[in-house]
């Protein structure tokens, strides 16, 4: 992005007549200039509708910045972390001498201040989402060694400030830049102008506040990952056609120089192990590829793919009979293939597929693989992403009845289900906000939030939030619905709604309308409803109650909802 | 003085975008006497801005003296050679 884009978004935000703002503090020891103007048109890019507002903090006092209260209303803080806000002696704009003697000292004032500003920012990670630059300029030549050879007091500060990352990383509300991937946007020489630092006390060039704003914009509002990965198999997760080869001759190995496809192996199974649903769609006899899964050495067991769509139809064919089986949108899937024509034909078919060609050389496999990491990439991990395809499994092999006949009463009274809620759950509980802003089908108006949108919701007055978990003889869905509103007297007012799509059909959504009847003890439930281009399934489940689907903001007596309830046959539990 | 519009046009487009509440009439009259906005951050953003859209890198020792559009305008005759 260039200076004049970034003012053209910015201006055009300002211009669009909106008046919700999103102010950010932005936390730095430098007049932040261009910085600013970048982070704020980064974010504003993730934020239509809204003004990103950038409040800055005092010049040369970062700590001082973090540790001051937060201005009203902040929804994030970037941290840009320099050499001289460690000490002012690695910067260019003070004469604090270099030299023996105050390498030492250096070290020293450099680990007290990581140990105050890491005090600082765990404090403040309680109230709002925090993301982290580490510092990207080059070291200035203070240390006596040559250019080509790291010191001692060198490597000293690199471990303190290495051990400082650790920790800001393992907060839950901070997210730290990634030092490798700013190498590979920003390279080293491009970054520091000294023209600029000496005469306005800004350091950074023009290309290089782009990409350390572009960065702090994806750690406070990162995208929603990818869901799942469609996979071909020849020449793809193997080399070689096993069809004419056969099983034993295809390889992923260094001494076929396949080495690649191993990878490529390994990293869809580490993929897997995160929660990533993995599917094969593939033009071949079934019975062939099931030979090649057989193999002890493939790095990709056969387990960690569901379904398998083996056969000689049009891959776009198995594509979609894949997507019906996760039962997620197709803008959640990416699918790799070698062949141009079978990704065209998919794309042709599901436009909003990711599709990636499997490159035909080693050299540019790493992209590809750099490419999923980012596409797939959570900050943390949780149960539910282990038991996610265990569910879906568990869901194709499970004889569901048609909805509302006696079949379904006498299968679901069958089915010993438990369904847990848990009222205002931790806010360190990262599934919640995880499913409200990845739900599209069972939501009840499809807003997302960032992080401190979300902290903000919980504040208010008589504001309430359930997490719902399911578990039946069938296996347990983990945590799979988020409701979150607010009590008014004798009614609750519903804002937010989801339900993960495996957790469809088994009546948990009016189990939920049943415990919020009971344990407010109100008369009405009120619905923020707002149609989206996918909510139908939402809408549907109402339409018993009001003789019609929904369309706008609704009220559900209790008295209707007690006369159309269907027999609900879970053990509840609360917590 | 094809170029010389050609030069004044993508001025005022680089004036447009960092004092984007400037009508354009009132933008070849630019100073910074006349334009509240016109801050020293705004003097090195447009800086900035005039690299970019003239493809130069103008010295920010210059920057003092370049406190008008019609000074903008001089000095980039001067620096892309065109009349």
């Amino acid at each position: 992005m260039t200076l004049t884009e970034a003012l053209q978004i910015l201006n055009k935000a300002e211009s669009s007549g909106s008046e919700e703002i999103y102010p950010v503090l932005l936390a730095c020891g430098f007049a932040p200039l261009h910085l600013e103007t970048f982070l704020a048109a980064h974010m504003q890019e993730a934020l239509p509708g809204r003004i990103v507002r950038i409040i800055g903090g005092l010049y040369g006092d970062l700590a001082g910045t973090v540790e001051r209260e937060l201005p009203a209303g902040i929804m994030g803080v970037a941290v840009v972390l320099e050499w001289p806000d460690l000490d002012a002696r690695l910067g260019y704009r003070t004469l604090g001498g270099w030299g023996p003697l105050q390498e030492i000292e250096i070290v020293q004032q450099v680990r007290a201040a990581l140990a105050r500003l890491g005090n600082a920012i765990e404090r403040l990670s309680q109230s709002v989402p925090i993301a982290v630059s580490l510092p990207t300029l080059p070291l200035p030549p203070t240390f006596h060694t040559r250019a080509d050879e790291t010191g001692k007091a060198e490597l000293e500060i690199r471990a303190e400030l290495a051990n400082f990352a650790v920790r800001l990383a393992s907060r839950q509300g901070v997210s730290v830049a990634s030092s490798q991937w700013l190498l590979t946007q920003s390279p080293p020489d491009k970054r520091l102008d000294l023209r600029a630092e000496l005469l306005t006390g800004h350091p950074f060039s023009v290309s290089h506040g782009d990409v350390v704003g572009s960065a702090l914009a994806r750690q406070l509002l990162p995208a929603s990952p990818k869901k799942g990965l469609i996979t071909d198999l020849d020449d793809t997760l193997w080399h070689g056609l096993v069809g004419e080869i056969g099983a034993e001759a295809i390889a992923w190995d260094l001494d076929h120089h396949a080495q690649v496809h191993g990878l490529y192996q390994q990293l869809l199974s580490a993929l897997a192990g995160q929660g990533v649903l993995i599917g094969v769609a593939s033009k071949n006899a079934l019975e062939n590829a099931e030979k090649a899964f057989e193999r002890p050495d493939i790095r990709l067991a056969k387990d960690k793919i569901y379904p398998m769509e083996v056969n000689w139809r049009p891959k776009s064919e198995s594509v979609g009979r894949i997507l019906a089986t996760w039962n997620i949108g197709a803008e959640s899937v990416v699918f790799i293939d070698d062949n141009p024509m079978e990704l065209a034909e998919v794309k042709a078919a599901y436009p909003e597929i990711d599709c990636l060609p499997f490159p035909k050389k080693d050299a540019e496999a790493i992209a590809l693989f750099n490419t999923l990491r980012n596409l797939f990439g959570k900050r943390r991990l949780d149960e539910e992403d282990e038991l996610r395809l265990a569910s879906i499994r568990a869901a194709a092999k499970m004889p569901v009845p048609s909805e509302g006949g006696a079949q379904q009463d006498l299968f679901l009274s069958q089915a010993e289900a438990v369904l847990t809620v848990r009222f205002d759950p931790p806010a360190s509980d990262s599934r919640v906000i995880e499913l409200v802003n990845k739900t599209n089908q069972f939501n009840l108006n499809g807003r997302r939030y960032s992080e401190a949108e979300w902290m903000r919701c919980r504040e208010s007055q008589n504001a309430f939030l359930l997490l719902v978990s399911y578990e039946d003889k069938f296996g347990p869905l983990g945590k799979i619905a988020v409701l979150a509103g607010r009590r008014e007297n004798r009614s609750v007012s519903i804002h937010t709604w989801v339900m993960s799509c495996r957790a469809f059909s088994r009546r948990i959504e009016y189990g939920c309308m049943d415990l919020l009847f009971s344990h407010f003890d109100i008369d009405e439930l009120e619905f923020d409803l707002e149609v989206t281009a996918k909510n139908s399934p939402f809408r549907a489940c109402f339409a018993p109650f009001l003789g019609t689907e929904p369309e706008k903001r609704f009220v559900l007596p209790r008295s209707v909802f007690q006369e159309h309830c269907p027999p609900l046959f879970f053990k509840m539990s609360t917590t | 003085m094809m170029n010389e519009v050609s030069l004044r046009e993508k001025l005022i487009r680089c004036f447009r975008v960092v004092f984007p509440r400037l009508t354009e009439a009132a933008i070849p009259s630019a100073s910074v006497a006349t334009v509240v906005a016109w801050d020293s951050l705004a003097a090195i953003t447009l800086l900035h801005v005039v690299e970019e859209e003239f493809q130069i890198e103008v010295d920010m020792e210059n920057l003092a003296e370049l406190d008008s559009f019609e000074k903008w305008a001089a000095f980039l005759s001067t620096e892309t050679g065109q009349a």
